[in-house]
């Protein structure tokens, strides 16, 4: 289909961009990869007045080390994250995750910021980040600030980000000692979209105990989520068989699952115990 | 697709039911009502921007009430249409107090068609949820102040502030009877 008529600004710099948001505010919507914003604007679910082109400003697509951290630009493309060899040496559960998006075709396209920012709640991203406790940079006309990941998700669809804001780059402490990460998925066939993801990062010591642990699960509520209960069950825990399966029983604790026509809430929240067991157990032994 | 769910609210069940069925009331706490308007008993108009962040759109449609029993039982028939697609369906809502809340529970069965179905499917569940906790929380706003005062002002940003220190409370409350 086509989409409803609309006003097309294309800003050089980020600066430009977030006066042109401050300008439009509510009825702008900033493009990115436009995988998630176009296909819903063809359609005609989102009918925003003003498009806000961010494609064009340069260094928005980068990953640097700096600080002990790994900083990404928002408009970093998920196949730059997959095929990035430094990446699969010192984080390698961003490669692992970006993999499973969609396809070829959406990960040449599609962007982190831009996934991240549209907060599907079947998103693969969304786990990852906030596995990895990742902190996020938001700039608007007034200035930057940075955001939790787990501060960020905030509802279906919907994030911590006000409406003047951009998010601009993700950062993430680069991961150190004898670390392991695993990222788990059931696709639905159709979409691609995660029907249950979960994302792990964890850190062994000396003796082989689990130190400390992140669990991001994404496809199972109306937000991705950290899955506490399993974690606080494996800190400090030798990361055995029976530990790990009765840490991820606990996978949907306090969550409100969803269901759909494809997979039923008691099938996911299955799905969401058994895939977090696995997702562990994998962390587990790379981490060895 | 069956929704049900549970809400509990800090205002006595009497005020709940006012509220509940009180036209202006009620435009002041959907999500994204631009009109509702009376137009028989226990019937009306309704014109709603629904929608989760960027995905909006308009809907038409009329409400009717059935069953109704104050203060404690009504049933609602709803149906809709726009852009967007369809909605149809009817649900029973029941209100009851328990210690010093109130508890609304409803449970019902709805029909979405059109396009926000086909490509929406896997969200609709988790926007109803989503709609339904911002409604309740607004209501419970209202039913809050006595029917002189002024009404409580809703906003995204109220809704979800009265939101999450509900929740603060209840674990508070959890954590204390633990």
């Amino acid at each position: 289909m086509i989409p409803a008529q609309f006003d097309y600004l294309t800003p050089k710099t980020i600066d430009e961009a977030v006066g042109m948001l401050a300008q439009h505010s509510d009825d702008a919507k900033v493009l990115a990869g436009g995988h998630s914003l176009i296909p819903a604007m063809k359609l005609r679910l989102a009918m925003p007045q003003v498009l806000i082109d961010i494609g064009r400003i340069k260094d928005l697509a980068y990953i640097r080390e700096e600080g002990g951290q790994i900083r990404i630009g928002a408009m970093t493309t998920h196949y730059q994250l997959e095929s990035s060899d430094r990446l699969r040496e010192i984080c390698p559960l961003l490669p692992e995750c970006s993999a499973h998006i969609g396809d070829v075709q959406v990960r040449n396209k599609g962007t982190i910021g831009g996934s991240l920012a549209h907060s599907d709640p079947a998103g693969d991203w969304p786990a990852a980040i906030i596995a990895i406790g990742a902190e996020l940079v938001a700039v608007s006309a007034g200035g930057e600030r940075t955001i939790k990941a787990t501060d960020f998700f905030v509802d279906m669809l919907t994030t911590a980000l006000e409406p003047g804001e951009i998010l601009r780059e993700i950062r993430i402490a680069t991961p150190s000692g004898k670390f392991g990460q695993s990222y788990m998925k059931v696709a639905q066939p159709a979409s691609g979209f995660a029907v249950v993801g979960v994302a792990v990062n964890l850190t062994l010591d000396a003796s082989g105990a689990c130190q400390t642990i992140g669990v991001g699960i994404t496809g199972v509520a109306s937000k991705v989520y950290r899955a506490s209960a399993v974690e606080q069950v494996l800190t400090g825990r030798a990361l055995d068989g029976q530990t790990v399966t009765d840490a991820a029983a606990h996978a949907t604790d306090g969550v409100s699952v969803n269901g759909d026509l494809y997979a039923s809430e008691a099938y996911r929240r299955h799905l969401a115990q058994v895939y977090t067991r696995r997702a562990i157990e994998a962390a587990a032994s790379r981490a060895r | 697709m069956k929704i049900e769910g549970t809400h509990e609210l800090h205002a006595s069940p009497q005020r709940v039911f006012e509220a509940l069925t009180d036209p202006i009331v009620l435009q002041r706490c959907i999500p994204g009502c631009e009109r509702l308007e009376r137009s028989g008993e226990n019937s009306y108009a309704a014109t709603l921007r629904a929608g989760v962040g960027s995905i909006k759109g308009v809907f038409t449609g009329a409400v009717r009430l059935e069953d109704v029993q104050p203060p404690r039982h009504f049933r609602m028939i709803v149906e809709g249409k726009g852009q967007p697609g369809f909605v149809k369906g009817s649900g029973d809502l029941d209100i009851e107090a328990r210690d010093a809340v109130t508890i609304v529970s409803y449970k019902g069965d709805i029909q979405v068609g059109g396009t926000i179905a086909g490509v929406g499917q896997r969200m609709l569940q988790g926007a109803v949820k989503m709609m339904a906790s911002q409604f309740f929380t607004a209501i419970e706003a209202e039913a809050k102040t006595e029917s002189h005062e002024p009404p409580p002002k809703h906003g995204f940003f109220r809704t979800a502030l009265r939101w999450f220190s509900g929740l603060v409370r209840r674990v508070f409350r959890k954590t204390v009877t633990k």
